[in-house]
C-alpha cells in the first residue's frame, strides 16, 4: 500500500509550509505523529493555550482515517509552558477522544490530510462557546474500551 | 520427485539462502521442465541475486508454459519488466508492464499495483536514457567527462568479476561491491550534471509538479487518472480502492460504485507528456 510514501510526502509539504497556530512536535516514525495546535482567535475557553494531538496511521491510511486524539502532557516544573491539557467542548470527552463526522470510518474521506484535520480541529474549537463535556463523560472514559473509529457517535448536533 | 526439492527450495529461501534455492529449483526444473511454478520461483531467486539475464528467460518460459492469455502469467510478466530494467532494456520493460497492467486491470489480479509501479520506473529509465543522450549532445565536455566515470566504473566492474572467477571474494560480496560501484558512479555522474547545469547561465529548470497532476489519495503524479461523478480525477489504484471500501464519492460523499468512474484520457496525456519531459517527477 502506499501509507508511508503518501505520509512522507504530507511531512515534506508541511516542513515547507503550515498554516498558522499548527505545528509538528513528533513525526519521526510513519505510525504516529503529534502536533501542537492553537486557538487563534481570543475565544475566553481556549485563549492561551496549546493542545497536542495524536495521530495514529494504520497501513491503509490513507483510504481508512487515521485515529486521531488529544493527549495531556503535564508541565514540569522546569519548564511550565510545555502543559498540554484536554480542551473543553461538548464533543471532546476528557480521555482526549474526539467525537468528529471525518474521523469516522464513515465519515473519512482520502482527500483529507493531517493538516486538514488540524484545521477542522482547530475551527470545531474556534466555533464553541460551551463550557462543557460530552453528556456522560465520566461514564465513557470509565467504561469505553473501544478504539475511536469503532464508536458510533451520534453526529446529530451541529450547532457545536 | 521434482516437487519435493521446489519445497526444499523454498524453505532456503525463506530462510534467505537465495543460492541454495536457486540450486534446487533448477534440480526440480530439470526433473520437470514443464511446470511453471519452478520457473516463477527461480525467477523470484534470481530477482534477489540480481542476476536479470536468468530472471528474464525464467519469467519467459514461465509466460510460455502458462499461456499469454493466463492470468496466471502476469506475475511472471512482472518479472520480466523487473529484469529487462536490470538489462538496461528500458523501452521493452515497458511495452511488456503496460500491456500486463492493462490485462490485470481487466482480470482484476492483486499484481495490478505492482505493474502500475513498473510501468512508472520502465517510463523514468526511458526517459533518464533520453536525457543522458541530450545533455551529452548539448555539451561535448560533460559527455567526456560522463563518459570517463563511465570507463573507470567498467574497469573496476571487471577488476570484481575476475577477482569472483578466482575465487578470491564471494557471491554475496560480490553483489555488494558491484552495488557500491555502481552507486558511486551514479553519484559521480549526478553531481557532474548539477555542476553543468550550475555553469549552463540560468538553464537550471526548477523541479516542481503542478497539483492538477497529482492523485489526492497516493500524492503521487498521476499515470491512469479516472474521473468521480462530482468532478474530480484520482490515479485508479487508490480510487478504486476507496470506493470499493466506501461506496462513496470521496469529495461529495454522494453513494457511487466502481463502475462510475470514467478515464479521464486529456490528463492522462498531460501527465505523460510532463512525465516524459521531466522523468525525475517519478520519484518525486
Amino acid at each position: 500500500m502506499f501509507a508511508s510514501k503518501r505520509l512522507s510526502k504530507e511531512l515534506i509539504k508541511m516542513q515547507e509550509h503550515l498554516p498558522p497556530g499548527i505545528s509538528i512536535v513528533k513525526s519521526e516514525n510513519l505510525e504516529e505523529w503529534q502536533m501542537d495546535i492553537k486557538v487563534l482567535d481570543d475565544n475566553p475557553l481556549y485563549r492561551d493555550e496549546t493542545y497536542r494531538l495524536k495521530f495514529t496511521f494504520g497501513s491503509k491510511y490513507p483510504i481508512e482515517p487515521p485515529e486521531v486524539q488529544f493527549i495531556e502532557v503535564p508541565s514540569t516544573e522546569s519548564a511550565p509552558e510545555s502543559k498540554r491539557p484536554i480542551p473543553i467542548h461538548p464533543h471532546i470527552y476528557s480521555n482526549g477522544i474526539i467525537c468528529l463526522d471525518l474521523l469516522s470510518s464513515a465519515g473519512w474521506s482520502p482527500v483529507q490530510t493531517v493538516e486538514s484535520v488540524c484545521m477542522s480541529i482547530q475551527s470545531m474549537l474556534t466555533a464553541n462557546s460551551r463550557n462543557e463535556r460530552p453528556p456522560g463523560d465520566s461514564d465513557f472514559v470509565s467504561y469505553n474500551r473501544r478504539r475511536p473509529r469503532d464508536i458510533n457517535f451520534l453526529y446529530d448536533d451541529d450547532n457545536v | 520427485m521434482s516437487f519435493e526439492l521446489k519445497e526444499r527450495g523454498n524453505h532456503l529461501y525463506k530462510d534467505g539462502d537465495y543460492n541454495g534455492a536457486e540450486e534446487l529449483y533448477s534440480q526440480a526444473i530439470l526433473k520437470n521442465p514443464r511446470e511453471p511454478t519452478f520457473f516463477t520461483n527461480r525467477a523470484l531467486t534470481r530477482t534477489k541475486l540480481e542476476k536479470w539475464a536468468g530472471v528474464e528467460q525464467d519469467a519467459r518460459m514461465a509466460i510460455e508454459l502458462y499461456g499469454q492469455k493466463s492470468p496466471h502469467s502476469l506475475k511472471s510478466r512482472w518479472y520480466l519488466a523487473q529484469a529487462l530494467l536490470g538489462l538496461q532494456r528500458p523501452q521493452e520493460a515497458y511495452e511488456i508492464a503496460i500491456d500486463a497492467y492493462r490485462a490485470s486491470l481487466a482480470a482484476k489480479n492483486s499484481q495490478t499495483e505492482n505493474l502500475s509501479k513498473i510501468v512508472l520506473r520502465a517510463k523514468q529509465a526511458i526517459w533518464a536514457a533520453k536525457e543522458t543522450a541530450r545533455l551529452r549532445e548539448m555539451n561535448l565536455t560533460l559527455a567526456t567527462v560522463e563518459q570517463l566515470v563511465e570507463a573507470d566504473l567498467k574497469r573496476a566492474l571487471d577488476d570484481l568479476q575476475g577477482q569472483l572467477d578466482k575465487g578470491e571474494i564471494g557471491e554475496t560480496g560480490f553483489l555488494e561491491d558491484q552495488k557500491a560501484l555502481r552507486e558511486d558512479a551514479e553519484r559521480n555522474i549526478q553531481n557532474v550534471r548539477e555542476a553543468f547545469r550550475i555553469a549552463s547561465n540560468g538553464e537550471i529548470r526548477e523541479r516542481v509538479v503542478p497539483d492538477y497532476l497529482v492523485d489526492g489519495i497516493t500524492f503521487e503524479i498521476m499515470h491512469d487518472p479516472v474521473i468521480v461523478p462530482s468532478g474530480t480525477s484520482f490515479d485508479r489504484i487508490g480510487i478504486v480502492k476507496y470506493v470499493e471500501q466506501s461506496g462513496v464519492d470521496p469529495i461529495t460523499r454522494t453513494p457511487m460504485t466502481v463502475n462510475d468512474l470514467r478515464p479521464n484520457y486529456a490528463l492522462k496525456a498531460a501527465c505523460e507528456d510532463f512525465l516524459t519531459k521531466n522523468g525525475w517527477a517519478v520519484d518525486w
